[in-house]
């Protein structure tokens, strides 16, 4: 996923609106993407901080104030002779469709002219350069000038990002390393990942978190490097 | 809970005359806390907004320079250093900055608070930083050293040492004590470490370690060299092991020593006899044992890097 399309859909995946498939790929690009994340938690910032506002309530007065111009302009509207009515409806539109119609004249005429253009005839030499291709410019936002307060309470987690990306990674190599074990093995070694792995996933965000990560990563380099579950097991 | 709070101070500090205005305000300053009725033993020091150097002393109170920067007056207000000292000889420092929705945003890159600490020699240190250093030095009762990227280097300690980090390099010098140091992906360099227990990983980086003494000593990367000069103790372990990294194991001998290495190419050197083969493991002895004496172990390990060894006379 790219970043461009991180923040596409950034909204729709904080508002819970993004398809399990795609919050899937937007999660996995956050907890690679710093720039991105720093977007995450600014926006998410800024959501808690809405809902943390009080509800207020309008007071009475405004909406009859609002009824009461609405029904003055349709009066004033009343008054109007006809033609001005049907122009003032029209009026808006009238642009867009002159604009479309010259933009359309414009490539008939082209398409004319090249069609009825001789055979022998040299292509202009201009059409010979290569035409400026106006490329959109891309949107980079402004940076992210996120509150210190934000970004220190967003830490502790993105930390915990960290120690799982790394706990991810050994356990990818885990099939390899697997070959040499039985199964009773292989058992033992998925049974204690998951209880560690839901240990950590539960803990409490910050240095308990942390722990529990590095707990499974000790483990993970004891059964894959030392082979230490092969070796409490016998030796395959 | 009985524990009474003694003192809860907010050090804000008045922020210093500037006379240069282009620079941005910087707060320094000095407070000492005396023990109330028990020694300081611990100190817990959590600061994400910069160094912490925590040096130890002869001395029974607890001396904080906290060093804050700001880009103005306003943003230096802030900065906060609580500090809580309990009677039971436990002090907590914290750094934090204070909320203020109605301020303008302050970026955290803007603003730095460092501290400098002189602590009693017989407390236990726990230190946790984000960027910043993380230094502890000449100290007697250990402690537990925390950081996510910045890099922590302790020297001149006693007692028992952890440290954590994630990207952050980590170097221990003259420790004398249990050492057990965790990193994801950053360098460990260890030098002079004397104590019962040496665990080390390193994920990524390497681990170097020179003059290590120890009964047990573990190291372990996935990535990373390991390179080690050590002393085998009587009866001690050894275990060195890397999933691609490469492993040189140098040891000065007391005894008799058992090697068992595997590893993509093994070199046991000169020095090693009765040398064998089962299994992929090349096992050797070096020097005799009798019936009193058991043999120091060593096991070095590589799956897919090369494994040497060598007895240093």
């Amino acid at each position: 996923m790219r970043c461009e399309d991180c923040r596409r859909d950034l909204t729709a995946y904080l508002d819970g609106e993004l398809a399990d498939e795609r919050g899937s790929a937007l999660r996995g690009h956050l907890r690679g993407c710093a720039e991105c994340r720093a977007i995450s938690d600014a926006e998410s910032t800024l959501r808690d901080g809405l809902r943390s506002l009080p509800p207020l309530d309008p007071p009475s007065s405004l909406w009859a104030g609002v009824q009461a111009q609405l029904a003055a302009a349709e009066a004033a509207d009343a008054e109007k002779p006809r033609w001005r009515r049907t122009l003032a409806r029209w009026l808006p539109v009238v642009p867009r469709y002159a604009f479309g119609g010259l933009a359309a004249a414009a490539v008939a005429l082209v398409i004319w002219s090249r069609l009825h253009r001789a055979p022998d005839e040299p292509a202009p030499v201009a059409a010979l350069t290569p035409t400026p291709v106006i490329v959109e410019a891309k949107v980079v936002p402004p940076p992210v000038d996120l509150d210190a307060t934000a970004d220190l309470a967003a830490e502790p987690a993105h930390v915990g990002d960290e120690y799982r990306q790394a706990a991810d990674e050994l356990l990818a190599q885990a099939p390899e390393i697997q070959k040499e074990w039985s199964d009773a093995q292989r058992q033992a070694f998925a049974t204690k990942v998951a209880a560690l792995r839901t240990q950590a996933e539960r803990a409490e965000v910050g240095k308990p978190s942390r722990r529990a990560w590095e707990g499974l990563i000790r483990y993970l380099e004891g059964a894959l490097i030392r082979s230490d579950v092969a070796l409490a097991g016998g030796a395959p | 809970m009985k524990r009474v709070l003694l003192a809860l101070c907010v050090l804000t500090g008045v922020a210093a005359a500037d006379p240069k205005p282009a620079k941005p305000p910087i707060n320094g300053g000095t407070v000492e806390v005396a023990p109330a009725g028990h020694p300081i033993t611990h100190v817990a020091i959590d600061n994400p907004l910069g160094d912490v150097h925590v040096i130890g002393y002869d001395g029974k109170t607890l001396k904080i320079e906290p060093r804050k920067q700001a880009p103005d007056e306003e943003a230096m207000d802030r900065l906060r250093v609580s500090l809580v000292a309990n009677p039971d000889g436990t002090v907590r420092i914290t750094t934090a900055v204070d909320r203020d929705r109605e301020s303008k945003p302050l970026a955290r890159s803007a603003v730095r608070i460092d501290l400098v600490i002189h602590a009693p020699r017989n407390a236990k240190i726990d230190a946790s930083v984000s960027a910043g250093k993380l230094v502890l030095e000449n100290m007697d009762a250990g402690g537990e050293l925390d950081t996510a990227s910045g890099p922590i280097s302790v020297h001149n300690v006693s007692g028992e040492v952890w440290t954590h980090s994630l990207s952050g390099s980590t170097q221990l010098v003259q420790v004398f004590g249990s050492v057990d140091v965790q990193s994801m992906s950053a360098d460990v360099d260890l030098d002079t470490i004397n104590g019962e227990h040496l665990v080390a990983s390193a994920g990524k980086g390497k681990i170097s370690g020179r003059r290590v003494h120890a009964r047990d000593v573990e190291l372990t990367t996935t990535d990373g060299r390991i390179v080690l000069e050590a002393e085998a103790a009587l009866r001690g372990h050894l275990v060195v092991s890397s999933l691609h990294g490469d492993v040189d194991v140098r040891l000065h001998r007391h005894g008799a020593v058992v090697v068992k290495a595997r590893g993509n190419r093994v070199e046991l050197g000169t020095a090693t006899t009765r040398t064998s083969k089962a299994d992929g493991w090349v096992t050797a002895q070096v020097g005799q044992t009798d019936q009193r004496e058991v043999a120091a172990s060593v096991e070095l390990r590589s799956r897919y890097g090369n494994v040497q060894f060598s007895i240093i006379e």
